[in-house]
């Protein structure tokens, strides 16, 4: 992974419409973004499909980047997500239950970190998680890395729809008062 | 279901858009919402860049190597195309050859987001949406029904697309009368892409519903094609008509036999019609009609 300035300035480039710049940006990004649209959708035909419609999306709005709003991973990845996140809940039959590769949180947490990814946001944002009580903070991880819906939680942890959504809600809470930002 | 809500309610939905935890439907009315309030979009922003951080503890999976190709192809399909496509936007629509809009359709089966606000405007027309919670002045003054039949009018004549950074999208909802809309279509001038989704429309059993465009220009009902079972479906047709003919037409939904008319022309009872309508994203002021 390239850094987050020399993605900036890749993005950038792309904007003005240098192919070349593109394809860079693509290698340097693809495998975190089919990662992330693989994770919610697991099946490597919506993953592909999710990829195409990010990278033309990238590439049409590259110029809308702000990189004082975000940095280009993570307005990439939410770009990835949202597509994702979109196609599996109209996709109500890809029912969580049915898949033996359901997530645990637990490992994603333990999961080593390249050391150049834990930035000062992330560490940061690990500690607010890390103070909820539980099981707000497995309901969230669940929830972004694995396009766990309210639904899917619910059945995964034996509670009902509202009171998931109330932790759900609580714990966003938290984190955001936690982070100051 | 209730969809009143309040502002407190409004940060949650945000912060669960974000999360990823809403339903579809709830998916697409924050996604109208975006469109139509910045600072409400700016708060999901936020949302996704405090959780997005969380991205690094995803394990890295290399996509197959055909991807890329599938990308360019899309893209960069005749070069040099970065000046092609800024070109495309200034040229008039007949410009667009129908390989290229072909090879758009993939991606615009499944370009949710951004249609999504749009057909989600539409459905507040329906009452699905509260309206009050759209911004009035996105709402075409002139979408009210006039007659029992037509119902959305044209609120202006199209020119030759202007550049933008989004491009210019109609809407056009196919209905009986105001409270029950069967289809809304909407219209990717850039690409000239129609996407139907069917919203409150009955499957007939053993019957399809099939599309029309019905033009001064012809001298009968020109077929855009049967109405399948998915939910959206994007039709190339409209790829040899030209703007005006595009915005001035009435589209129409009759009912056929399986697999649409037998003769080319409408043999069943038309049911539904309506008429394209541009909807004004924000920060379109000079499109405003």
């Amino acid at each position: 992974m390239l850094t987050p300035d020399e993605l900036v300035g890749l993005l950038a480039a792309v904007a003005k419409g240098d192919q070349g710049a593109f394809e860079r940006l693509y290698a340097a990004t693809r495998a975190k973004l089919y990662g992330v649209v693989l994770r919610i959708l697991r099946r490597a035909d919506l993953a592909d499909e999710v990829m195409q419609d990010t990278y033309l999306k990238v590439w049409r709005s590259a110029g809308e980047f702000d990189p004082r709003l975000a940095t280009p991973i993570t307005w990439m990845v939410a770009i990835a997500r949202n597509r994702a996140l979109d196609l599996v809940r109209k996709k109500s039959e890809t029912s969580i239950e049915d898949e033996p590769g359901a997530l645990d949180a637990q490992w994603d947490v333990a999961n080593p970190l390249e050391r150049h990814e834990m930035t000062e946001q992330l560490r940061r944002l690990l500690v607010c998680l890390d103070a909820l009580e539980a099981p707000r903070r497995e309901l969230i991880l669940l929830a972004y890395l694995g396009g766990f819906s309210r639904e899917q939680l619910a059945a995964k942890f034996a509670a009902p729809v509202n009171t998931v959504k109330t932790w759900l809600r609580r714990g966003l809470v938290q984190v955001r008062e936690c982070l100051g930002s | 279901m209730t969809l009143v809500e309040e502002p407190d309610d409004r940060d949650g939905q945000a912060a669960e858009y974000a999360l990823g935890t809403l339903e579809a439907e709830e998916r697409l009315k924050v996604q109208a919402l975006m469109a139509a309030d910045p600072r409400f979009a700016e708060t999901v922003r936020d949302w996704e860049r405090r959780l997005g951080e969380l991205n690094a503890l995803i394990a890295s999976i290399e996509p197959p190597a055909d991807t890329w190709e599938r990308i360019k192809a899309a893209l960069f399909a005749s070069a040099p195309a970065a000046a092609r496509l800024r070109v495309e936007r200034s040229l008039p629509l007949a410009s667009i050859d129908r390989a290229e809009v072909a090879s758009l359709r993939r991606r615009l089966r499944r370009w949710r987001g951004a249609t999504a606000a749009i057909t989600a405007i539409a459905a507040a027309f329906a009452g699905v949406v509260v309206v009050r919670e759209l911004r009035p002045e996105i709402l075409p003054v002139q979408l009210r029904p006039k007659e029992r039949v037509q119902v959305v009018e044209v609120t202006k004549t199209v020119e030759v697309p202007v550049p933008s950074p989004q491009p210019a999208q109609y809407v056009a909802v196919l209905q009986r009368d105001a409270a029950s809309p069967a289809f809304l279509l909407t219209f990717d001038l850039e690409h000239r892409v129609l996407t139907v989704r069917t919203v409150g429309a009955e499957r007939q059993r053993g019957k399809s519903y099939e599309l029309w465009l019905i033009s001064a220009n012809y001298p009968t009902p020109r077929s855009l094609g049967v109405i399948g079972t998915e939910e959206f479906s994007v039709r190339r047709q409209l790829a040899s008509y030209d703007a005006v003919t595009i915005n001035s037409a009435t589209y129409a939904v009759s009912i056929e036999p399986v697999g649409g008319s037998p003769t080319g022309v409408p043999t069943g009872p038309v049911v539904y019609t309506g008429k394209l309508i541009q909807t004004t994203p924000p920060g379109f002021a000079n499109q405003s009609p």
